[in-house]
Order: structure tokens, then sequence, then C-alpha cells
């Protein structure tokens, strides 16, 4: 959806950072979770020293990354919320339902892209079949009858497409505007960029308008869930950390009930689970 | 039960709920009174919960308190608290231990019990449930928002204790709430010991109250 031109160069050379930085010998492996100690219990010093990929974030440029945190989060009090709950109290349910089913229907390509890539046939066809259905028979997208006839939504992106390689998300990493990432994630954006087809024809102010619509309409639809947030944690910043990294994880192993209906992979999570 | 075609991993899972099976049947002819199942337990819960909610004319207060009793009921609080605190439970005195069960229950109230009034007669659908390595189990189950991603999923992880299952867990969107609190209150105890953490919970909840009506 962003200028295509820029995006050729930048996806190569982030290609070559995230091979770089994930051939790394993992980084996420041996240093603690934080700078501080975290541990300054001696007596579980001899506790395998593995890390938890839910319950202890590789995070070492977490100074850096609060700051941002910070920043985003003066932008979104100040800017995009107030908007978005201003769209949110002016346009009705299924309106604001309509356009994230119209963006979400045209992230297909990106979907079809990263199914192929992860080899889930099955799941790019289905990819194929939801965006057939969705804009034929759902008005150019702005309906969901897909998920109806079984074809439930099940978005890919590049970042999980390297996880499912075996690629680990490094450090966590907070990007200006966009948020939570990783290492392993935040250039992969730039892949998916590459990957949406953006029709010639286009005019490029609106795309930048669509853009805008699009994170304005999905603001709308988290303003509950950000407040909640809030208030629920003691640290939001680690709230946010620790949220991404654990949603991103169950993302990769594809753990979503409308993706594994049966729900048998496990969370193979003897510590998280262990009464010490 | 069934089984698909013979590939390693199915045949695991088959010889795996063979076993099951004859558990199961073991069990039922040991002379237990009428035990419900992890599932039963969070069918009970959500159709009681649901209940209340639809009782229209309890104010506020009196809802979120019923919702409370009966949530609580159905949860192993202090197993919860131990795995949130993991090994920083042992720093906690047992007074220390039993204020922090208090003011974290106050405190997942305090911020859950609020939702509680954006009520819109979603229901409750139960998806699934498995045992886990460790033999507890989860329940999966997802509240009915209109279908496709609307809906949120809520797993419950639940453990044995004294003869009932009890929640241990709650996953909501893939997010265990033990592993998101385990991982805030990491770095406060670390860096402020018990004390700290028990005196933001507070702070916290003293904001919440005010916040609220």
């Amino acid at each position: 959806m962003r200028t295509e031109d820029s995006m050729r160069y930048r996806l190569l050379s982030t290609l070559l950072i995230t091979a770089a930085l994930s051939g790394h010998p993992a980084v996420a492996e041996e240093t603690p979770g934080s700078p501080r100690p975290t541990s300054p219990i001696p007596a579980y010093g001899a506790a395998p020293q593995t890390v938890n990929q839910t319950t202890q974030e590789y995070d070492p440029w977490m100074g850096f990354n609060r700051k941002i945190f910070w920043f985003n989060d003066q932008v979104d009090n100040y800017v995009l919320a107030p908007v978005a709950t201003g769209w949110h109290t002016v346009a009705p349910q299924p309106m604001q339902n309509g356009i994230a089913n119209f963006f979400s229907n045209l992230r297909f390509p990106v979907n079809l892209f990263n199914d192929l890539l992860q080899c889930k046939p099955v799941d790019g066809a289905k990819a194929v079949g939801r965006f057939t259905v969705n804009t034929v028979l759902g008005f150019g997208g702005f309906l969901d009858p897909a998920s109806e006839l079984g074809l439930k939504p099940h978005d890919e992106d590049f970042g999980q497409t390297l996880g499912v390689w075996g690629v680990p998300p490094g450090p966590y990493l907070v990007l200006p505007v966009l948020g939570a990432s990783s290492v392993r994630d935040a250039p992969a954006l730039a892949v998916d960029s590459a990957a949406a087809i953006t029709p010639f024809f286009i005019d490029g102010w609106i795309l930048v308008g669509a853009r805008v619509v699009d994170v304005i309409n999905t603001r709308a639809q988290f303003l509950k869930a950000v407040e909640d947030a809030k208030a629920a944690s003691l640290d939001y910043y680690t709230f946010v950390r620790n949220a991404y990294l654990q949603r991103r994880e169950a993302l990769i192993q594809d753990r979503a009930e409308h993706v594994a209906p049966e729900g048998v992979p496990s969370y193979e999570n003897e510590e998280l689970y262990t009464v010490p | 039960m069934r089984t698909r075609n013979s590939t390693p991993c199915h045949e695991r899972r088959a010889q795996a709920l063979a076993v099951a099976c004859a558990l199961l049947i073991v069990g039922s002819i040991a002379p237990v009174a009428a035990e419900q199942s992890p599932r039963e337990v969070v069918q009970s819960t959500s159709d009681q919960v649901l209940a209340v909610l639809a009782e229209k004319d309890l104010s506020k207060e009196a809802r979120r308190d019923k919702v409370r009793t009966i949530v609580l009921r159905s949860v192993d609080f202090e197993t919860l608290s131990r795995l949130v605190l993991a090994r920083n439970w042992t720093r906690f005195s047992p007074a220390q231990q039993q204020e922090f069960m208090q003011e974290f229950q106050d405190h997942l109230a305090a911020t859950y019990g609020r939702r509680l009034d954006d009520y819109r007669n979603e229901k409750v659908a139960i998806v699934g449930d498995r045992q886990e390595p460790n033999g507890d189990w989860t329940v999966r189950s997802k509240i009915l928002r209109g279908g496709g991603s609307n809906d949120v999923e809520v797993d419950y992880r639940m453990r044995k204790s004294n003869g009932e299952w009890k929640v241990i867990d709650f996953i909501i969107e893939e997010i265990s709430l033990v592993a998101n609190f385990r991982s805030q209150f990491q770095d406060i105890v670390a860096s402020g010991g018990p004390e700290k953490l028990l005196q933001l919970l507070k702070e916290k909840t003293a904001a919440g109250q005010e916040f609220k009506s």
C-alpha cells in the first residue's frame, strides 16, 4: 500500500538485516530478559536458564523502546484515539465492520503469498476462495459471506512466515507509530508491503486516504480493548510487550481456534504452569 | 472417537485416546459421585454468569458482586497467584502472600468487572477441550459477538484441586493472563520487592474505584 519503488530497495536491505540478525547465535537464548537482574535468588540459579517465550522477553533495548512507546502513546492519546472515538460515535457499527472487512479482503495477496511460503497450499486455496466469495457475493469485500461458508479469516504475514521457518523473534522492538514489533517482524512488514498488489491506475493520494481510513477504523475497533489494557496493567509497556510476543507465537503456531478447530496443539509450556 | 489415516502422529493420538477411554471407563466404574468434567465446570459457570447478566433489575454493583462470587467458586486463585508470582512467591511472607491474593483479586475484579456493564446479550460457546501434557485440561470457548474475528476466544486452563476442576489461567485471544502478569510483576518485585508490588496494586485498584463511579 505504500510507495513501491523504495519498497523494493528496502526489501533487499531488510532481508539482509534479518538474515544477519537472525543468524546471530541466538541472542534470545542466554541473555536474561531485561537489563536488570530479574532473579536475585541464587537458590533457583540451578534451574535451567531457558528463556521462556511467554514469560520472559528479550528486550535489550528497553530504554530506547520505552521512549518510542511513550511517544506512540502520546500520538495515540492526542491524535489517533480521539479521531477514532469520533469515528466510532459517528459511524454505525455495521459500517465500521464493512470497512474492516473491505481492507481485510484486500490483504488477500499477502495471505496467499505467505501461505505458499509456509507450504500451506490448502490455506492458500482458502484465501483465494475467501477473496473470490467476498468480492463477488460480499459487495466488493464489505461483507464476509465466506466466513459463513466455513472459509474463516486467517491472516498471515511475512513475520509469521519467518517464524514458521524457525527464525526467533530476536530483540523486542517498538517502532515509531507502528508500535510493538521485533527484529524479525519489523523488516517483514516491508516484505508484506511489497507483496500487497496495488493496481497501477489507482492514484497515490487515494491510497494514502485509504490507509488513513483503515488505520482510524481499525483503531476504533480497539477503543475499549486499549482502555481495558491500561486499566488492567501495572506496567502498560510490559503488558503490551508480553501480549505482543505471546500473540505472535500463537499466530506462528496457528493455535487460534478458527485455525485449529480441534484445538490439538497445546501450550508446550511446562514452566509456566509449574507451581514453584 | 475418530481416528484418521495411520500416520505415526495420528497413531499416537489414537493410543492416547484409547488410554483416555480406558481411564474413563475405570473412572466411571469407581463409585465416585457425579464429578464435573473440566468442560462441565466451564459450562455451568458460564451458564450461571449469563443468568445473572440476564437479570435486568440488578444494580451494577450487585451484578458485579454476584458474578465475582460465581467465577471465584471455579477458580483456584491460590494456584493462579503462585503461578503469576512464580519463583517470587517465596519472597513473600505468608501474610504478604495472603495480602497479594486479596489485592490481586480485587484488581482483577475491578478491571474486568467494568466490562460486565457493557453486556449486550452475547452468548458463550464451548468449542473444544484437550488434556495438556502435565495433566491439566484446557477448555476452549468463544464469546459470540457476531461471528468471524468479532468473536473473542477465551481458553480456560484447568487443574484438579481437592477433587474439583478449577481454573488456573485465562487465555484470552491466545494471551495467557498468568504469563502476562508474571512478566509485569517480575520486574516490579525484582526492583522494589514484594512491598512495591503490593503498594502498586493497591494504588491501581484505588484509582480504578474512583474511575468506576
